[in-house]
This record gives C-alpha cells, sequence and structure tokens, in this order.
C-alpha cells in the first residue's frame, strides 16, 4: 500500500470513523432521554353544553355540535385553537401531565360571542397518558368573571394535525 | 373546494412579493433566491399574519392552503429532478482522495455536533411520540445539507465555477446531497414503517431494489435522450413530456414505496446522461417556469408555516442561537479543517467552507419533509428556516471577507490530486500525534 493510502486511510479514519463511533455513543446514550408526553392533535371536547353556554363566551362553542380544539405541540409549549373559536391561539404550557393554556380573544370575536371585553378564557387539564386514544380532564374557566362556575370537561384525542408517516 | 379567485389571487401576491425583494437581495449583493425565501416569511404568520391577520386569513385562510401545497409540491418534485441532473457523480471520482476527505468530514462533522446537540434539545423541543434515533438523525441529515443550486449560483456570479475552490465545493456538496438525501430517505422509512404494518425490511428492500434498477436498467435506456440530442440538437416536445412523465412515475414508485416523491425525482435526475450540452438544454426546457413560478410558492408555503412569534423568550432563542452556532461550526468548520488538513491554504479553504455552509432551499425542502412526517416541532421547524436563512445569507459576506475574488484568481485552477492528498493527508499524522 502506497505512503498516499496509508495516509489517507489515518485520516479519514480519524476524521469520519472516530465520528462515527461517536455518532452510535450518542444514539445509544439518547435512548434514556424523556421527551414531554405527547399533545399534538385535534381533541374531540366532550363537556355539557348548558354550562359551557352559561360562561362568557361559551355560546359559541357550545352551539358546535362538533366542538373541537388543536393542540400545536413544541417541547412543554403547545398553542392551542378552538374550533369554531377566535383565530387567536392560546398558548399553553405542559408540565409532566397537567397542562395549562389561556387566551384573550380578539375584540371582535369577544364582541360577537358576548364574552365582555378583556375577558381571558383559561383551560387546566391533566392528560391520561395510558388511554388509547389519549384522553384529557379538566375545566374550563373565565377570569375576571366571579359569578362565572368552571365547567368540566373531557377531550379525547381524534388526530394528530397530520398522521406521522403522511404527507 | 376550490376557490380558483383566491388560488389566482395568492399566486400573485407570492410571484410579485419574491421578485421584489429578490430584486432587492440582488442589490445588496444576495442570492435572489434568498430573498424569495425572506419573502415567504414576510407571507406568514411571522409578518402579515401578526401584523395585519385580517388580510393574512383573507389572503391564505387555512382551507385553501391543500391547492397552494399541492402546486408548490410540484415545483419541488421538477426542482430535485434538476438538482439531481446536475449533480455528476464523476465529479467526485477526478478530484481523489482529498475531495472525498473534504466531503466526507463535510457531512459527519455536522451530523455527529447536530446529533449531541439533540441530546439537549429532545427533552426541550419534541415530545415522546417521537423517537430519539429519528430525532437526532433528522436534526444530523438537516445540518448537514449543502444547498447544491444556490452554491452553483454563487459561484458561477463571482465566475468560481471553474476554480480550485468551485470545483472542489460543487463535488463535495454533490456528495453532501446525496448522502443527505440517502439518510434522510432511512429516517421517513424508519418513521414511517412505525406506523404501518410493512416490516422494514421490506421497504428497504424494495427501495435498494427500485434504485438498482434506476441505477443499471432505466440509465441504460435513457441514453437515448442524448443520442436523440446529440442526432438533432434538440428534443421533441414528446420527447420532453416523456422525460417528465418518468421523473413523475419515479416520484411516485418512491412514494410508494414508502420515502416521497421528491427521493424519485431527485434519483430520476441524478441516472440522466451527464453530458454537459444535454444537461444545459434540459435545464434551459424545465428551469424557467419550475424557478420563477413554481418555487416562489413553495417559499411562501414555508412562510405560511414559519411562525417565528413560537420562538419565544430567551430560552427559545437560545436554543435557537445554539442550532445556528452548531450548523456553522459544523458545516464551516468542518470542510474548512478537511480541506486544509488535504492541501488547500486557509483562506481558501475557509472560502470552502462559507460554501459549504450554505443550506438554502435545500434546508426548506428537508424541513418541510420533517414538519409532514412530524418529527420536528412547530417551534423548532421555525429555528431551523432561521438557521437555513441565517447561513445562506451569510454566504456571500463572508466569502467576500476570507476569500477575496483577487486571491481565488491567482489561485491555480488546478484541483487537488492524489499529489496534493499526499502532503494534506501527511498532516493528518499530526492530528493523530
Amino acid at each position: 500500500m502506497s505512503r498516499t493510502n496509508t495516509n489517507f486511510i489515518i485520516a479519514y479514519a480519524l476524521l469520519v470513523g472516530l465520528p462515527i463511533l461517536g455518532l452510535v455513543g450518542i444514539l445509544k446514550s439518547g435512548r434514556v432521554l424523556a421527551a414531554p408526553i405527547s399533545v399534538d392533535g385535534v381533541w374531540k371536547l366532550q363537556t355539557d353544553p348548558v354550562l359551557l353556554a352559561a360562561l362568557p363566551c361559551g355560546k359559541t362553542l357550545a352551539s358546535s355540535p362538533d366542538a373541537a380544539f388543536t393542540i400545536s405541540q413544541s417541547g412543554r409549549n403547545f398553542t392551542l385553537s378552538l374550533k369554531d373559536g377566535p383565530n387567536s391561539a392560546a398558548s399553553g404550557v405542559l408540565d409532566g401531565t397537567s397542562l395549562k393554556a389561556s387566551l384573550v380573544p380578539s375584540a371582535p370575536w369577544s364582541e360577537e360571542a358576548g364574552c365582555g371585553s378583556g375577558r381571558e378564557i383559561s383551560l387546566v387539564a391533566t392528560v391520561n397518558p395510558k388511554a388509547n386514544p389519549r384522553s384529557l380532564e379538566g375545566t374550563l374557566s373565565v377570569k375576571q368573571c366571579l359569578s362565572c362556575a368552571p365547567v368540566d370537561f373531557r377531550a379525547v384525542r381524534v388526530a394528530t394535525p397530520a398522521k406521522k408517516g403522511s404527507h | 373546494m376550490l376557490d380558483l379567485f383566491k388560488l389566482v389571487l395568492q399566486i400573485s401576491v407570492i410571484l410579485a412579493l419574491c421578485r421584489i425583494v429578490g430584486t432587492i437581495f440582488r442589490k445588496i449583493g444576495q442570492p435572489r433566491v434568498v430573498g424569495e425565501m425572506f419573502a415567504g416569511i414576510l407571507l406568514g404568520p411571522s409578518l402579515l399574519g401578526w401584523m395585519a391577520p385580517g388580510i393574512s386569513a383573507y389572503l391564505f385562510p387555512a382551507s385553501s392552503l391543500g391547492f397552494l401545497n399541492a402546486l408548490s409540491q410540484i415545483g419541488v418534485v421538477v426542482f430535485m429532478f434538476l438538482v439531481g441532473l446536475g449533480i455528476n457523480p464523476q465529479e467526485l471520482k477526478e478530484h481523489g482522495h482529498a475531495a472525498v476527505l473534504t466531503s466526507h468530514v463535510s457531512i459527519t462533522a455536522p451530523f455527529v455536533l447536530a446529533a449531541f446537540l439533540a441530546l439537549y434539545l429532545y427533552p426541550r423541543l419534541s415530545d415522546d411520540s417521537v423517537a430519539f434515533t429519528s430525532f437526532a438523525l433528522f436534526m444530523g441529515a438537516a445540518m448537514s445539507i449543502t444547498a447544491f443550486p444556490v452554491l452553483a449560483r454563487i459561484l458561477a456570479e463571482r465566475d468560481l465555477l471553474g476554480s480550485r475552490l468551485g470545483t472542489v465545493a460543487i463535488a463535495c456538496a454533490a456528495v453532501d446531497d446525496v448522502t443527505g438525501w440517502c439518510i434522510l430517505a432511512y429516517i421517513v422509512v424508519l418513521i414511517r414503517t412505525a406506523h404501518s404494518s410493512t416490516s422494514i425490511w421490506v421497504t428497504i428492500g424494495g427501495i435498494v431494489a427500485f434504485a438498482l434498477i434506476m441505477i443499471y436498467g432505466v440509465s441504460h435506456l435513457l441514453r437515448h435522450f442524448e443520442t436523440v440530442y446529440r442526432e438533432r440538437g434538440h428534443l421533441s416536445e414528446n420527447l420532453l413530456a416523456l422525460m417528465l412523465l418518468l421523473v413523475l412515475v419515479s416520484a411516485l414508485c418512491t412514494e410508494w414505496l414508502g420515502i416521497h416523491l421528491l427521493f424519485g425525482s431527485f434519483l430520476m435526475g441524478a441516472i440522466m446522461p451527464k453530458e454537459q450540452r444535454f444537461v444545459r438544454y434540459v435545464l434551459d426546457r424545465f428551469e424557467t417556469i419550475t424557478v420563477t413560478l413554481l418555487l416562489p410558492l413553495f417559499f411562501a408555503f414555508t412562510g405560511l408555516r414559519t411562525d417565528i412569534g413560537l420562538v419565544k423568550g430567551q430560552e427559545m432563542w437560545i436554543y435557537c442561537g445554539l442550532i445556528i452556532l452548531v450548523a456553522t461550526v459544523g458545516k464551516l468548520g468542518g470542510s474548512m479543517v478537511a480541506s486544509w488538513l488535504s492541501g488547500m491554504p486557509v483562506r481558501e479553504a475557509a472560502g470552502l467552507g462559507t460554501l459549504m455552509n450554505t443550506r438554502g432551499l435545500m434546508e426548506l425542502v428537508i424541513l418541510n419533509i420533517g414538519l409532514d412526517i412530524k418529527v420536528i416541532s412547530p417551534a423548532l421547524f421555525s429555528m431551523m428556516v432561521l438557521m437555513a436563512l441565517f447561513t445562506t445569507f451569510m454566504t456571500t459576506p463572508v466569502l467576500a471577507v476570507v476569500c477575496p475574488d483577487r486571491l481565488l484568481r491567482e489561485a491555480p485552477t488546478k484541483v487537488p490530486t492524489q499529489d496534493a492528498a499526499i502532503g494534506a493527508l501527511a498532516s493528518a499524522d499530526k492530528i493523530s500525534a
């Protein structure tokens, strides 16, 4: 074997082979890492429509037979948008299996939905990771409204926004 | 339902803005494509949706985006065919060991660094529906890609295609792209088979069989295109339509096999005859409509999916900064060190590293696939789009500083050969010492 080839093999082993071995190590050690629980997808809302309609902003949601919301997740953070809800999305944080989100609807939507101005809709829920499909249980409430009782809800994940493996 | 008025309005707005922003970017010495990528971001939730949500909702309602996406995907299918067509494996063979080493290091360095960064980002920006292996491999593939077409355009604009720097950069970028796409194909297969009843080995077997048929069977038939072109000086409309049909069939095959449409079109381009005039002729036939009409739609669609608002708070911007840093150190640094060890003068090596760090449109194509298969989250997608913009934007000014034209004109045009590699690779002994 010529000196050129020998040098090439040495350089290749050092600069390419060694990092590839490192990559194998990284992939192995990464397997023990835990990422936040997945809540990404479309969730079908199951709640008492009468109680929901009693909430400020709740009339529009209660009138929809397919009330649902979509969660778009990025690690512990997520955005939540309500079907038939305001254009703006609620931002929230996931802590273990608990999730919290709040939303201040835009003025035109608030007016249309009879929310009153400056209302903040709050969602607090817990994910059941063992259920298949995954489910959520929690409360919907409106802040700055002492007379409004929080409404319990349950939600079942019906689909992820774009199912894995599809395009 | 298709709202034709809305679709034509969308296309008009996208084309107009891409032209305007592209022209502005040309005036500041950037390739037009960087401006068009930027225009796409301006049309999305990061600017238009944030500043004028009403106009944004009217122009780009969610229900209309499917049609825009379909058109843009057709554009990317044709574009990937053209990228494959421009790649000539022979070029790498001509450049000897030095170019092989440089190109492979320019993949492994950013790949391994990205996987290392994935250890930090996975618990923070992913979720438990994505396996760490898929996440880390995707990050690696996304960071090790080079925008072959943008790089070629920058070199052409600076009249460097025939220089040593230009030829090595083109050869290395070609290897990087082919390798990057192979790794990406593996990741897509890994994720798709995890959610299907088909075994991964059946899928991989099918893909390998398809690739072998294409390389050793179909490529021989494709030579007829070149023969006809040589004899007549042109290809008839029927033959061009047949070529396009073959691209689409190949794309459908790879989609059906469980990877992605784009792999098929890229492969069809890669196995096309590589005679220079023939390649130029085919590029001229397909490039104009693809680059001026269809690719801006892809930029706009990507921009509509990019929400810089998701990168909020100090913590998220630190992640974004880390991504840009790791991508740049891995790609620019890795290519620079390897080419310097291969005998290239240090400033020229820095120039090569800078060129290899151009990710541009290819990065956006990969990121869109990643978001589609949900291996990356929307926030990470936005950070990676920012990284693609940043690394592509920095290429021209950094290249002008580290490697001025005057210096390159003085450099020998001959590419590093085995002889040059001797000295270079001998330097590698110093590393081991």
